[in-house]
């Protein structure tokens, strides 16, 4: 790494600098500073091959791709327009009204791959590894890969070993977030077939302040591992509110008419192989269930 | 807190002097700011921060406007307010206060974070303190308030087209209508001012129906026949009331509107705005469709209602006219 590079450098010349203070300096400067400044302009992702190219050598201007995106993303905004002559979210309102189950994703196809973003503990140094394909006659969608618990040397990391799948943001035309409204529905229905390992599920809502960026609603998704498929019915009110991991103590139940992400995450201590297969993800609505929330809002032991 | 937004809006009816209006307006916002934090869901919270925002602006600018009146002309009267730029400045103000096209961005959002009581104090007694100044200066901008009013009827009718949910349909037809108040004020503020009760009285009996319904979506009201079907029959008269059927009490003011612009030779303006009526009435009508005029195959309920509250602020909206 160049930053260590860089504060070893003065320490050694130190004692130079003393007698002529202006020229260890000077040429000091010039080896130090680019380096600096490509690698700390931007975020790089850990596993990413690193880029020593200047700023203006790393454009890459294409012209038919750029009329490509326009073009794409006028068709998405006409598209936009006829669906909101149609009735709320491009169904008509009947059908909105006497929706009880709608599948959200479902892996079909090679594209249905593309809306969902991996990740694991590969970028904060460790040695974990994650990949997703489609199983067998493009049905469904196969998450597999290695779990190692062993954390990465870096002095500050103490536990580690996590593999993730995570849905992307959907998007309007001009990149503009959209949000799914499951304001209807009151149960995510899944379809999968685990082998026997403890999943999380993680549903990212919309939030509005910086500090709420990281809040998830997780819950637990327990898998049986035999050859046979599982529906899994997870109600939304049984889902509880974290930030970065730590469950907080302030929970409130998810609201459904701003929904981002879904996302599955595998953090057992067990290294070692797993793969997880997802039929499909829905929601649907359980009439039954009438459970606003599974856990205590107010403070059991209130500060008088 | 109650109490203080009753205070609030007191002192801005009885204050004659700009800055004990403002004042009152001050107090009317900060009171209800914990009235809608008080579920501490973030998106409440969210909803309060984006309320305290606009109408922390609004009052800035409704202070610096009366400031530079006072500049001007040496006195604080709110009646005597004779130069453009401050009535121009007072007018945009209090639109941003009351949430008027195109200053309505925040009323969807902050609606939809409120419950349901919140919610209707925020479009009911909030609206009462700034409409009493806007009534008492003398608009010298006569086309500012035709567009104000013309531009919030028609984005109050074609942002509630697509919404499913029910707090942000009633925002949209709570900026419809004060577009409709707006219209008429320069020429007959009393019409303004029965437009306003009748708004009262329809949004409130609206939102009380859909607190015992227990139901923020469309949704969720289709419901009701099976829970309350006093309510489902009546909460179509009220719906078609808000959009301005003539049987009904409603289209009272609309009419009577339509008539002072016809008088004052604005008729292309009167047509406009009772087009645009037609399309919020688009969306009363869809609710009233979900909610009363079909019947949903399950029975199984969302959620019991618990409490019954007097609804005796339907029985003005059978009356016909």
């Amino acid at each position: 790494m160049s930053l260590p590079k860089i504060s070893r450098v003065p320490a050694s010349r130190l004692l130079s600098a003393v007698h002529d203070p202006r020229w260890p300096l000077r040429s000091a400067a010039p080896l130090a500073v680019p380096k600096r400044a490509l690698t700390q302009s931007g975020y790089r992702r850990p596993g990413q091959p690193r880029e020593d190219k200047p700023p203006w050598q790393r454009i890459k201007f294409d012209f038919s791709k750029g009329l490509e995106g326009i073009t794409k993303h006028f068709k998405l905004l006409r598209q936009e327009f006829s669906d909101r002559l149609v009735g709320p979210e491009g169904k008509p309102i009947i059908e909105h009204m006497l929706e009880q189950n709608r599948v959200i994703w479902e892996f079909r196809g090679p594209d249905s791959l593309q809306e969902w973003t991996l990740s694991s503990d590969r970028e904060i140094g460790g040695q974990s590894e994650i990949h997703l394909k489609l199983g067998k006659n493009n049905e469904t969608c196969f998450l597999y890969g290695t779990l190692q618990s062993a954390p990465p040397r870096d002095g500050e990391t103490r536990y580690s070993g996590y593999c993730s799948m995570r849905s992307k943001q959907p998007l309007v035309s001009f990149d503009r977030k959209k949000h799914h409204d499951w304001s209807s529905f009151n149960t995510l229905h899944l379809r999968i077939r685990g082998d026997g390992r403890p999943w999380m599920v993680n549903i990212a809502a919309e939030s509005y302040f910086t500090h709420q960026k990281d809040d998830l609603y997780s819950y637990f998704l327990y898998t049986r591992g035999g050859p046979y498929w599982q529906d899994v019915k997870i109600p939304f009110s049984k889902f509880f509110l974290t930030h970065r991991g730590r469950i907080q103590d302030n929970q409130h139940p998810l609201w459904l008419d701003k929904v981002n992400t879904i996302g599955f995450t595998l953090g057992d201590k067990a290294d070692g192989p797993f793969q997880l297969e997802i039929d499909f993800i829905g929601v649907c609505k359980d009439y039954a269930h009438t459970e606003d929330f599974a856990y205590e809002v107010y403070k059991r032991n209130p500060e008088v | 807190l109650l109490f203080a937004m009753g205070l609030g809006t007191t002192i801005t009816f009885a204050s004659s002097h700009w800055l004990l209006a403002w004042m009152g307006l001050e107090i009317n916002t900060l009171a209800i700011l914990p009235l809608m934090c008080q579920s501490h869901h973030p998106r409440a919270v969210e909803a309060t921060i984006k309320y305290f925002l606009t109408q922390a602006t609004a009052a800035a600018m409704l202070l610096f406007a009366s400031i530079t009146n006072a500049w001007i002309t040496g006195q604080w009267n709110l009646e005597f307010m004779s130069y453009s730029l401050p009535t121009t400045l007072v007018t945009v103000a209090l639109a941003l206060k009351i949430g008027l096209a195109p200053l309505h961005a925040w009323m969807p959002e902050v609606l939809q974070g409120l419950d349901l009581t919140t919610g209707l104090i925020l479009s009911t007694w909030q609206k009462l303190a700034p409409f009493c100044l806007l009534l008492q200066i003398n608009p010298s901008n006569t086309s500012l308030l035709l567009i104000l009013g013309l531009a919030s009827t028609l984005v109050g009718g074609w942002g509630g087209l697509n919404q499913n949910q029910l707090r942000k349909i009633l925002a949209y037809s709570s900026i419809a209508h004060l577009g409709w108040m707006i219209l008429v004020l320069q020429f007959f503020p009393s019409l303004t001012l029965l437009t306003l009760l009748m708004y009262f009285v329809m949004t409130f009996s609206l939102f009380i129906s859909f607190k015992v319904n227990n139901s923020t979506t469309i949704n969720s009201l289709s419901m009701s026949w099976s829970k309350t079907p006093i309510i489902s029959s009546m909460v179509p008269f009220i719906l078609l009331s808000l959009g301005g059927l003539p049987p009904l009490s409603g289209f009272l003011p609309k009419w009577l509107i339509l008539q002072e612009l016809t008088k004052q030779s604005l008729a292309p303006l009167a047509t406009l705005a009772a087009l645009s009526a037609l399309l919020s009435l688009y969306f009363y009508l869809r609710i009233s469709y979900a909610m009363t005029l079909t019947m949903s195959p399950n029975t199984l309920l969302n959620a019991l209602p618990w409490r019954l509250p007097s609804n005796q602020h339907t029985l003005p909206l059978a009356i016909t006219t």
